[in-house]
């Protein structure tokens, strides 16, 4: 994927991207990171045109997004999937609903009014769930779930559009340090062993140095480094965040220790729900 | 107490600044105001004097004493259908079939009347605009003038009350459903676009999921109210327990008009009670 002097200004002014321009290679696991209102969201937005770009193009396998239409850019859409913060499901349909509306775009319009998907699709949608580990939840209703469940639903949805991109917009900016983990682990997961190429925003340059291969930095619209996590030092950290900033650590899998603490938290947090759901079902 | 402030070289808060003897724009809204009632006093006229108390009580001892003979068929020619009793539930049934042929119609519209669906391109701002004002319009137009173009239309009776009911409605509906449209939460369509499905599979997917219960508490809530209106119609000339009870009264027969309006009084408390109750288990 290319993206060429893409350019985004909001209505009321704001200059959200300016001149931006990338390649990003089939494969990678790119992090974008910088300050709220850096473009993060604009730029991810714009490559399955969310949001319109005002200027510049973006060449996704050799077509031009900014410029397909109707129909083709539904077609386009298909092959790049997007999981959220706020994990955007609908939160009164069940999370078996919720995964199968991820291949809305590839049948007719009958079988979403009917609601017969086809067997394929069912089948699809329980061996994507399988792969995120929520396949007891299918039939509650989605905002019955933890947070991280429900990021793990988007996550089975998006997966439904067999995608060969997965955009994430700061997938796990609403979820705590241990929950963040396993979300970005399957995310690691299907960009290591589906090939998916992964364009994922994020809060945290701790997570971005665990996961990404590459990291891109945006302030002000403008890109302010681009280049491995490793690269990523006191004096560039300042040049993004600000000189004011410091770089908290997020219980991530740097020292044995810590890694051994996150995984006792997702272990008590699994402790504490089945305990829940049994005093639920009495 | 603004001698605290000043001492202090503060500024002096307005509301301790201003005397309420002295403020002239307190004073200037009382001399306004009663000017304006004193006005309306003389040129309505309205003339107390000739109230009769005695003649009152008597007409009120007649109305709680109710005549049963109403909820009887009187004769061979009369069925169930022509007693009071009958009378009301063909009124309930009037409200009902209001509200039904009102959904039938404002709730395609609803959607068209929604900015959030409506924003994208000018066509379809431009029918969002109209369709608001059509809701606007009917809705300003109170149902008891309705009915009465209506009768026009259709003659006194049944048809003449449902059809205004309905019209009403359609306004009250197509308000309350587009506003329940604008506030869903974004998110889910955005991530249903996202897919690359199209604007239709949105909306069946995204949004319907959304509204089904603020749609289904709104709709109860407008049958409580035209049930509730129904029997007022029928004063205009709407049909129903109202033009009975219309009768009555013309017939000075007010022992019938009081079993009439005491009817109307339990069947109005029951449905807000259910509907209350339907609508608090939705929620």
């Amino acid at each position: 994927m290319r993206i060429e002097h893409l350019s985004k200004v909001y209505p009321n002014g704001t200059r959200a991207l300016d001149d931006v321009s990338l390649d990003i290679h089939r494969g990678e696991f790119v992090v974008l990171i910088g300050l709220s209102g850096s473009g993060k969201s604009t730029l991810l937005r714009c490559i399955n045109r969310l949001v319109e770009p005002t200027s510049g193009r973006i060449v996704f396998d050799g077509v031009d997004m900014t410029r397909v239409r109707g129909g083709e850019l539904r077609r386009m859409r298909r092959r790049i999937g997007m999981i959220f913060q706020q994990f955007n499901l609908v939160r009164r349909s069940s999370v078996f609903a919720n995964v199968l509306s991820g291949r809305l775009g590839s049948r007719p319009l009958w079988r979403t009014l009917a609601m017969r998907p086809t067997t394929d699709d069912v089948a699809l949608a329980f061996e994507n769930l399988g792969r995120v580990g929520i396949v007891d939840k299918a039939y509650s209703r989605a905002d019955a779930l933890s947070g991280g469940q429900q990021q793990r639903v988007g996550i089975a949805r998006a997966l439904m559009q067999r995608p060969d991109v997965m955009l994430a917009d700061e997938p796990v900016a609403s979820l705590d340090p241990a929950t963040s983990h396993s979300v970005m682990k399957y995310l690691e997961e299907i960009n290591r062993k589906d090939g998916i190429t992964v364009v994922c925003s994020l809060h945290f340059l701790s997570l971005a140095r665990r996961y990404g291969t590459r990291v891109i930095a945006l302030k002000d619209g403008r890109v302010a480094f681009d280049g491995k996590p490793a690269e990523i030092d006191e004096r560039r950290f300042k040049e993004i965040y600000g000189e004011d900033a410091v770089e908290v650590e997020i219980g991530v899998g740097a020292t044995a220790e810590e890694r051994a603490a996150a995984e006792a938290a997702i272990a008590t947090e699994a402790a504490m729900r089945a305990h829940l759901e049994t005093l639920d079902t009495h | 107490m603004a001698e605290y402030f000043r001492s202090r070289n503060l500024p002096v808060p307005r509301e301790l600044e201003r005397n309420f003897l002295t403020d002239w724009r307190r004073l200037g809204t009382i001399v306004v105001v009663m000017a304006v009632l004193y006005i309306g006093l003389q040129i309505t006229g309205i003339d107390t004097s000739r109230a009769n108390l005695g003649y009152w009580f008597s007409v009120l001892g007649q109305l709680v004493n109710f005549d049963f003979s109403i909820m009887t068929p009187q004769n061979e020619f009369e069925t169930f259908w022509e007693t009071a009793g009958g009378q009301m539930i063909v009124t309930i049934f009037l409200g009902i079939i209001a509200t039904a042929m009102s959904i039938v119609i404002a709730l395609p519209l609803s959607f068209l009347g929604a900015r959030n669906i409506m924003t994208g391109n000018p066509i379809t701002a431009a029918i969002y605009g109209i369709v608001r004002v059509i809701f606007t319009v009917v809705r300003s137009i109170d149902v008891l003038i309705v009915v009465i173009l209506s009768s026009i239309l259709f003659g006194l009776g049944n048809a003449a009350g449902v059809f205004a009911l309905a019209f009403h409605n359609i306004g009250v509906l197509g308000k309350l459903y587009s506003e329940a449209i604008e506030g869903i939460d974004p998110g889910p369509g955005e991530a249903i676009t996202a897919t690359g499905a199209d604007r239709f599979q949105v909306i069946w997917t995204a949004v319907l999921p959304q509204i089904v219960n603020p749609f289904i508490s709104f709709t109860i809530y407008r049958l409580d109210a035209n049930v509730r209106l129904a029997p007022i119609l029928g004063l205009v000339g709407g049909g129903g327990i109202g033009q009975l009870l219309f009768f009555t009264i013309n017939l000075l027969q007010y022992r019938k008009a009081g079993l009439i309006i005491f009817l109307i009084i339990l069947t109005v408390a029951v449905m807000d009670f259910v509907s209350a109750q339907v609508r608090r288990r939705l929620i």
